[in-house]
């Protein structure tokens, strides 16, 4: 009898035990590629900075509306021009027990910029000079010089900091099981299969609703699909635009999106002749159709681009592409006539010595939505004006090694870019400033107009953020003249969740995930 | 028989070292820098040429080979570019799981592409064979990725029995072991089918059925035996092909194997990793085809290794 009421009190602990269990609120999420590492100092990517914005903090972020916020600082100010005095969290603690402090902070850059090799993201934060400590809760970033974009630079996801104890003890196994402050503390890690993570109890704005988190890898897009109809993920990162309209009519889903910070254009080698002539790449703008393209090829995977940077970018100023180069291949047609080109019976625009008018093009393949097939639809519109276009289609790790050589054999080149600290000068400097030239930066245009490189470094030195807004509108004017690039589509963040998630907000920046305020009914 | 041993696992040396040199110099024939690709748009020509010093990748090519032949003497294949870790260690938690579902894929291709082969020679021209055939051609023409696709559309998502992707409990395995056994089913099918056509035209094979030999005794233990050599030959060949990575179906389920690291090698132009991966997979294909070799004695005992 007594065996028998212990066996029914151990069936009802059990029970109880698994119905704990049971309610234990997981999300998992799908997306299609393992990171590199979780942690920025070998992993710069997206995949892997939507694990670690979880587990490590920076000292600030951006929010959604691309606002400055304080993670692990209360309260920042410059002291002089190139000098910001960050005050930091008391009481907060790493995973492992650590005390959070300016020590770490300093312990954190001095890793990133003095390690061997340093910090895969330290060029981005090069103009920093130091990290001084003032006091245990106090701490000086010092610029080289006047850096207008220092705040959100600083902002970045991979200036979180990490557990100095932790780093020391685990040595090259921190990069895969890293130690933080974040709301969600490192689990498990099976290589190409999934991550798990799980709430940090101790989290300084008090527990996450969100009991674990798996990220789970799957790289085929139609089988992350209907791992969400399956019920198996409640979240799809990097979904495939063509079935978001299904699942927008679904009451059992929901798409969040917002326009991100990237954008995807057609950008002209300026030192080709044929396209040096500024007519006949207002000409190429006018024989596109980029409405079309989002429409009918990115179905919802982009939106229309008005800028070469997105919006939500500080210093973001509409270059009215729509007026000035409305589609229109009569125009298209008439300015390579007054160029000097005549058209053929078969359509085809000839020079004087009759040669057509064909242009070389090394486009960006398998590396942003959509780009292969953008290729060609382009191709086909400017046939329709008369010019020819060669494709020459690689695959991405030997595009990049053309795209970067010291000398570009093409007169056309697309690309994506992400703005990724959310300020201007961030796309601006590296890409249209004369002397930014590849390989040792971004100017693949070989643009070069002096007053835009004035502007320009005025900009970048300026702490006088309207000051800085204004000059940017100024550089956009004057790029929607020149036009080095059309810019086609904008980046779309989005994800598609199972309806009970609530709390998910789409961040422009692709880099942020915030799960803090995620959870599940 | 062990001087036919000790030669051919003498010959795995130079084939070995070949395999290792011709991936050190693909390294340089290759467009894209690994160091480049890693730093991505953040990198500048100095911190490039920094990360591919300490990465290692600027010494020449004779000081690459000879530096990592040693390292393999060692038992070591050296750290991953990507993600700097030891290469054995990746190798460990990615053929495991290559090996599981390579050895389901292989069991259903000898458990049921086997006796589709006979039940099809025993009655050939019935509605049997021609089943058997049709639906070993249909086996064979079908893209992977696509029945992988319907599979999980039918038996996860409508019917709820199999989880869509991932790995972890024996479950997870039925679709993806299915998908990649197909073709090699209707591979081994046909193959058994049309050599036991010839050997049952054999005369031995009437003298036993005129000796009252069973039907099915004849069919499995005078016929198939006698059919069996090219049967194993290109059994031995899927096997090979299973284990050095099944992409396609490990893209569609998720599964953590070798194919698709091998991908993950050449896009990021992971020359460390690739070297690794080559290497183990080509002493995998030795191994398989020694196997192959042996077996034949056992088969046939007119077979002499000399």
């Amino acid at each position: 009898m007594r065996f028998r009421r212990r066996l029914s009190v151990l069936l009802v602990v059990g029970v109880l035990v698994s119905g704990v269990a049971l309610a234990q609120k997981t999300l998992t999420i799908v997306r299609p590629t393992d990171p590199v590492a979780l942690e920025p100092h070998l992993e710069t990517t997206a995949p892997g900075s939507w694990v670690y914005t979880q587990i490590l903090e920076p000292l600030i972020t951006v929010n959604q509306n691309m606002e400055l916020e304080g993670r692990l600082a209360t309260d920042w100010e410059y002291v002089d021009d190139t000098r910001v005095r960050f005050t930091l969290r008391q009481g907060v603690s790493f995973h492992d027990g650590t005390p959070f402090n300016a020590d770490a902070v300093k312990f954190t850059w001095d890793r990133a910029f003095n390690a061997d090799p340093p910090g895969r993201w330290a060029s981005l934060a090069s103009t920093i000079d130091s990290v001084e400590v003032v006091d245990e809760f106090t701490v000086d970033f010092v610029a080289k010089q006047p850096f207008g974009p220092m705040m959100l630079t600083l902002s970045m996801p991979y200036t979180a900091i990490v557990s100095p104890t932790a780093v020391e003890s685990m040595g090259e196994q921190f990069s895969r099981a890293p130690v933080g402050t974040g709301p969600f503390k490192f689990v498990e890690w099976r290589a190409n299969d999934r991550i798990v993570l799980e709430a940090n109890d101790d989290y300084w704005r008090g527990r996450p609703q969100l009991d674990q988190v798996i990220f789970r890898t799957v790289p085929e897009e139609g089988a992350r699909m209907l791992s969400l109809r399956a019920g198996e993920a409640d979240m799809v990162l990097a979904p495939t635009p063509s079935e978001l309209p299904s699942f927008e009519s679904d009451p059992d889903f929901q798409v969040i999106g917002t326009a991100g910070v990237g954008v995807f254009y057609l950008a002209f080698n300026l030192d080709r002749e044929a396209v040096s002539d500024v007519r006949v790449r207002h000409a190429i703008a006018h024989a596109i159709d980029r409405e079309l393209i989002v429409e009918a090829i990115l179905e919802g995977g982009g939106v229309l681009a008005t800028s070469v940077i997105g919006e939500p970018v500080f210093g973001y100023k509409d270059m009215r592409l729509g007026e000035l180069y409305p589609y229109d291949p009569e125009r298209a047609i008439e300015l390579l006539e007054e160029v000097g080109y005549t058209r053929g019976d078969d359509g085809m625009m000839r020079n004087a010595s009759g040669e057509v008018l064909t242009l070389e093009m090394l486009p960006s393949s398998g590396r942003a939505t959509k780009d292969r097939e953008i290729a060609e639809t382009l191709q086909e519109f400017l046939r329709q004006v008369g010019i020819a276009v060669n494709l020459d289609i690689y695959e991405w790790a030997t595009t990049f090694e053309l795209m970067r050589g010291a000398t570009l054999d093409y007169d056309l080149n697309s690309f994506a870019w992400f703005t990724t600290t959310g300020d201007a000068d961030y796309t601006m400097y590296v890409n249209y400033l004369s002397t930014e030239l590849p390989p040792a930066s971004w100017n693949r245009w070989r643009y070069a107009n002096p007053q835009v490189d004035e502007w320009l470094v005025a900009a970048r030195e300026s702490l006088d953020q309207a000051e800085r807004a204004r000059l940017y509108g100024l550089i956009q004017d004057q790029l929607a003249i020149d036009l080095p690039a059309i810019p086609l589509y904008g980046s779309y963040e989005v994800a598609v969740l199972s309806s009970d998630v609530t709390g998910y907000v789409a961040h422009p920046i692709q880099y942020i995930l915030d799960l803090y305020p995620v959870d599940k009914e | 028989m062990f001087s036919f041993l000790l030669r051919r696992l003498l010959l795995t040396i130079p084939l070995a070292l070949g395999v290792v040199l011709i991936v050190t110099i693909s390294f340089d024939l290759i467009p894209g820098d690994p160091a480049a690709l890693i730093l991505g748009e953040f990198g500048t020509p100095e911190s490039i040429a920094q990360l591919r010093t300490s990465l290692g990748l600027d010494r020449s090519l004779p000081v690459r080979f000879v530096t990592y032949v040693g390292e393999i003497l060692q038992g070591d294949l050296g750290t991953s570019i990507r993600d700097r870790r030891p290469v054995t260690a990746i190798l460990a938690e990615t053929l495991p799981a290559t090996a599981l579902l390579s050895a389901a894929a292989f069991a259903l291709v000898l458990l049921v592409g086997i006796p589709l082969g006979v039940t099809s020679a025993s009655r050939p021209g019935t509605w049997v064979d021609n089943l058997v055939r049709v639906a070993s051609l249909v086996g064979l023409s079908m893209p992977v990725f696509w029945t992988g696709i319907v599979f999980v559309v039918i038996f996860s998502v409508y019917l709820g029995w199999t989880p869509v992707s991932g790995s972890g409990t024996w479950r997870h395995l039925i679709l993806p072991a299915i998908t990649l056994a197909l073709p090699s089913i209707a591979v081994v099918a046909r193959m058994t089918r049309s050599t036991m056509l010839e050997v049952l035209r054999e005369d031995f094979v009437r003298t036993a059925a005129a000796k009252g030999v069973g039907q099915r005794q004849t069919l499995y233990k005078h016929t198939l035996r006698n059919a069996l050599i090219p049967v194993v030959t290109i059994m031995g060949l899927q096997l090979g092909q299973m284990l050095g990575g099944a992409v396609l179906t490990e893209t569609v389920f998720a599964w953590p194997g070798v194919g698709r690291l091998t991908v993950f090698a050449v896009f990021n132009r992971d020359f460390i990793l690739m070297q690794g991966l080559v290497l183990v997979l080509a002493l995998v294909y030795l191994l398989i085809n020694l196997l192959v070799d042996l077996s034949y004695g056992l088969i046939d005992p007119r077979v002499r290794y000399a």
